[in-house]
């Protein structure tokens, strides 16, 4: 492959090199958690996580684990650091991330370390293109404290099932409110919009529902806003978890499958936006 | 002045409406030029376009099958029309499946080229539709703004890579940049660049091949013939241009081609039979 | 009222609101006995539209018996219940609309593949009967056609324009832009399209003329009736009339009323000019002479291009054209008294404003006193009076 040669000279340099013979398998479930510019990623040898936040309220991680990588390299216990991620993804798919079989884009990912640029070596039939990306210091991210032995309510949906009622949803309502309850109405999601409201009731023994696990009747409610991006997590997804705990707190998990077939995970924290009467 | 043309292959109705589709996205008004024997669409350098120049040519035998002129006079037999393309193409993409299409200049509210087709129906009788797109006669004392413009003495000429690729490449290098540099050499290397504060960006071609100028190019002398072949010639311009260029190309030329004058203008060439697109960019600091 | 549609009729139910939706920005909801009517109007009162969907179009239809309801609620909000119109057909079972009159609120429930529910409870306002007066059966002109005819032709227009002139002759039909204005005329682009009668299933003229009407309903009504495959009715009159589309099946019926240009000046000058366009003779490569334009350019003292448009056609400029169209034998339009009565109509009109409005298909009065419309009383909604009533008066 020409780009494992390209820069050979400076591969000891490297604090982290990693490589994809699809760059895609980078950029979709980039593409999931890409709702702000600024995006903090770490890197261990585990793999690597990048996480983008708005406002403290809501906090988006996409985990790539190192086997998705075909080549991985890592000579620090931990490498962070923070990019744009919009211009990361405008070079990730700088030869157009075509889906076409057969076509697709070699990447190979390096970083020198502290005030060095995040360095792109990316490859279609022929054609190298660099990229220099500006780096800076990573910020903190904000821990929810989300554990799963405070979990309320969980329930295992087929994403089809969810994708159609984020499509329809009514953004004029400023809410969403999500209602898990061991009795009826189940698993439910209301907007309270300009002209009236609306209920999207699942059966818990829907066969879109994969697992439901509700102790609790819960009624929270989530700012539209901030919800609205996970959408995206949503359309690429194959399942998605959703949990509440005892404060609130909702958390989505996403099952994504990359191109070739090998799992990846897209998480979602988001604070409830006020409190609401449990009846 | 007069002029009246046919078409009547769908394959030449169809390759007709593309060029024209891809004159109309390189710009709003252009000037066409009617000859015996063929059609150029121009566009000269004015600041107004940005400093972009277009010429375009087509051999009318090449898609019409009748085709009737009388110009101005018999010393200058022409007729020089400024025409929105924008409207020639939705007219002319309606009548896509049309048995016959008719384009002929009429002298309706106003100057108009009309484009007359006759549509099939299931009855006996075929529908006809007729658009009339306004022009303006542009009078003969004004037609040397609309020559042909000259080969510019460039230092590299190179065969441009698949165009669909380069524009993939220009489509997300625009979302980065406002500019771009191009910078190609007599070594069939070609890259593509920007650099701003969040990020630095370089593509680049190689065996792009050069093309042989031969005696058109040595005739105007250019310094191309003893240039050191690794020495690149660059040149900086607005990434809108070329990606518009890029963009509304639906041409699918044989041949397609780049001229640049180092840190003066960009001059791309694309060739499909008896079509021919000149496109200028000019340099930007 | 309590009410259910299921299986393929959620998706034309759906279809017909969409369709309104291009009409108007309410949406009238009035459960009838013979059956649920859907109307909408816009907002100048030129076009209105109204479905009405038979008891048996529904697998359940009841309403309260003797008390009449009626409402108006915002269609966006309507259309969002059947956002996803696509998948419609596959994804909803059953679609289950009733009536709270206490909460005031008019509740669609969709009943979905896996169980899925949705429930929208939309609030709503009262409102008056919604009702234009037209008579279909006293039209003197009549057209049938497979919808596939009119989306063939209105795809020759530009999705930007407001309004086509529709003309007829005996045995044709042609459909083109109206421009308004006379500067803008000159740089327009102008489509005309011929249409011979046996392209349609039915064609009966009675009276040869020229209406002009909006083409963002029709092209709403299309989509209904396409995705139906529903033959399109379609009746006009005299210009001011509105003209009737209508759509009719054994469960449902959709009528479209569109108002014409009434009193135009612009409109009957348009036709004379352009009446010679179609259908071109076979060569008429000798007819279309212009020098007379350029030796006017030559001779003008205009500096460039852009500046160098020949003067606009003065009004005898007309005349001259209508010869060179009769030269050419390209009659068309009317009989020769009312082309008469055109050119005097013109010397009348041409001192004055232009006099371009629509009427209100409610305002009784602005229509000609020759009018068939029936008289079925106004029921008495204030707003049905004209928005143009100024202009006209």
């Amino acid at each position: 492959m020409p780009l494992s040669t390209q820069s050979q000279g400076d591969a000891e340099q490297y604090v982290l090199v990693a490589c994809l013979d699809n760059a895609r398998n980078l950029s979709n479930i980039l593409k999931a958690i890409t709702f702000k510019d600024h995006a903090i990623f770490s890197a261990t040898p585990n793999g690597l996580k990048v996480t983008v936040e708005d406002s403290k309220c809501l906090q988006a991680n996409a985990f790539i684990q190192s086997e998705i990588f075909q080549e991985y390299t890592i000579k620090e216990d931990s490498v962070g650091f923070q990019v744009n991620l919009t211009v990361l993804l405008d070079c990730l798919n700088i030869f157009g991330g075509s889906t076409a079989p057969g076509v697709s884009t070699a990447l190979r990912m390096c970083y020198k370390g502290y005030g060095y640029p995040l360095t792109l070596f990316l490859e279609e039939g022929g054609v190298v293109t660099v990229c220099k990306i500006n780096t800076q210091e990573p910020e903190e991210p904000v821990d929810f404290e989300f554990c799963s032995t405070n979990v309320t309510n969980k329930v295992i949906l087929q994403s089809e099932s969810l994708k159609e009622a984020f499509s329809e949803l009514d953004m004029t309502s400023e809410v969403l409110q999500i209602t898990m309850s061991p009795s009826q109405p189940y698993f439910r999601l209301s907007t309270f919009g300009n002209s009236g409201n609306a209920h999207y009731d699942y059966p818990k023994d829907s066969d879109m529902m994969e697992l439901f696990k509700c102790t609790k009747t819960q009624t929270n409610r989530y700012k539209m806003s901030l919800l609205k991006p996970s959408t995206k997590a949503l359309a690429l997804s194959c399942k998605v978890s959703v949990r509440t705990d005892s404060r609130g707190f909702l958390s989505l998990q996403y099952l994504v499958r990359n191109d070739d077939g090998q799992i990846c995970f897209v998480e979602y924290y988001c604070c409830p936006d006020e409190e609401v009467a449990e009846d | 002045m007069k002029f009246r043309g046919k078409i009547i292959d769908v394959a030449c109705l169809n390759h007709f409406t593309r060029v024209i589709t891809t004159i109309s996205k390189l710009t709003k008004m252009c000037v066409l030029r009617l000859t015996p024997q063929n059609l150029f669409f121009v566009l000269s350098g004015k600041v107004a376009n940005g400093g972009v120049s277009m010429w375009c040519e087509l051999s009318q035998e090449n898609f019409f099958d009748e085709f009737q002129m009388e110009g101005v006079s018999p010393e200058d037999n022409e007729i020089c029309l400024e025409v929105t393309p924008e409207n020639l193409s939705r007219a002319l993409k309606t009548v896509q499946n049309a048995k016959a299409v008719k384009v002929k200049l009429t002298k309706k509210h106003c100057p108009c080229l009309t484009i007359a087709a006759e549509l099939p129906t299931l009855s006996s009788v075929s529908r006809v539709v007729t658009h009339d797109v306004p022009v303006e006669v542009i009078p003969r004392r004004l037609w040397h703004e609309f020559k042909e413009p000259s080969m510019p003495d460039f230092d590299v000429s190179i065969y441009l890579p698949p165009l669909k690729t380069m524009k993939n490449v220009i489509d997300r290098m625009k979302n980065l940049s406002n500019f771009l540099v191009v910078e190609a050499n007599l070594n069939g290397e070609m890259n593509l660049k920007i650099d701003t504060d969040l990020v630095s960006v370089s593509t680049h071609f190689k065996d792009l091949g050069n093309p042989p100028w031969g005696d058109e190019a040595s005739q105007q002398g250019g310094p191309s013939q003893s240039r050191d072949p690794d020495t690149m010639a660059q040149t900086r311009v607005d990434i809108r241009k070329l990606q518009q260029f890029l963009v509304g190309q639906q041409v699918n030329p044989s041949k397609a081609m780049c001229n640049i004058v180092h840190e003066r203008v960009v001059h791309l060439i694309l060739l499909h039979e008896d079509v021919s697109l000149q496109y200028f960019i000019p340099a930007v600091a | 009222m309590d009410c259910v549609v299921t299986g393929g009729n959620v998706k034309v139910l759906a279809k017909a609101i969409h369709s309104l939706s291009r009409i108007g920005d309410e949406l009238y909801v009035e459960p009838q006995e013979d059956g649920l009517a859907l109307r909408s109007v816009n907002s100048s009162r030129s076009a209105y539209a109204c479905f009405l969907f038979a008891p048996l179009f529904f697998s359940r239809y009841t309403i309260p018996i003797g008390l009449a309801f009626r409402c108006k609620m915002a269609i966006k909000s309507v259309q969002a219940v059947f956002r996803s119109i696509a998948t419609l057909e596959k994804t909803v079972e059953k679609c289950h609309i009733e009536l709270d009159d206490q909460k005031n609120r008019l509740t669609f429930t969709l009943h979905c593949k896996h169980g899925l529910m949705k429930t929208h409870n939309l609030s709503f306002q009262d409102s008056e009967s919604l009702q234009a007066v037209f008579d279909k059966d006293s039209y003197s002109n009549v057209f049938r056609s497979h919808p596939r005819l009119l989306v063939d032709t209105v795809v020759h227009f530009p999705p930007s324009l407001e309004e086509v002139t529709v003309s007829l002759s005996d045995d044709r039909m042609w459909v083109k832009n109206h421009v308004e204005d006379e500067t803008d005329r000159s740089k327009a682009m102008l489509t005309e399209l011929c249409l011979a009668s046996d392209e349609f299933d039915h064609f009966s003229v009675k009276v040869q003329n020229s209406v002009t009407f909006c083409l963002k309903e029709l092209r709403g009504l299309l989509v209904f009736a396409e995705s139906t495959g529903l033959p399109i009715s379609m009746y006009c009159d005299e210009p001011g009339s509105p003209v009737v589309l209508s759509v009719t099946d054994s469960v449902l019926e959709g009528n479209f009323v569109l108002a014409t240009l009434s009193d135009d000046s612009n409109l009957r000058k348009n036709n004379t000019k352009r009446a010679c366009t179609p259908p071109p003779p076979p060569d008429d490569f000798m007819n279309d002479d212009m020098d007379s334009y350029l030796i006017a350019m030559d001779t003008s003292v205009m500096p460039g291009p852009s500046a160098s448009r020949p003067p606009s056609p003065p009004l005898t400029n007309s005349t001259s054209l209508k010869q060179t169209a009769t030269a050419n034998h390209r009659t068309r339009l009317p009989s020769e008294e009312e082309e008469e009565e055109e050119e005097e109509e013109e010397a009348v009109d041409s001192s004055g404003p232009p006099n371009k409005k629509f009427c209100s298909l409610f305002f009784g009065s602005v229509l000609p006193p020759s009018s068939q419309m029936t008289t079925q009383p106004l029921t008495g909604q204030e707003v049905l009076a004209s928005d143009s009533e100024d202009d006209v008066q």
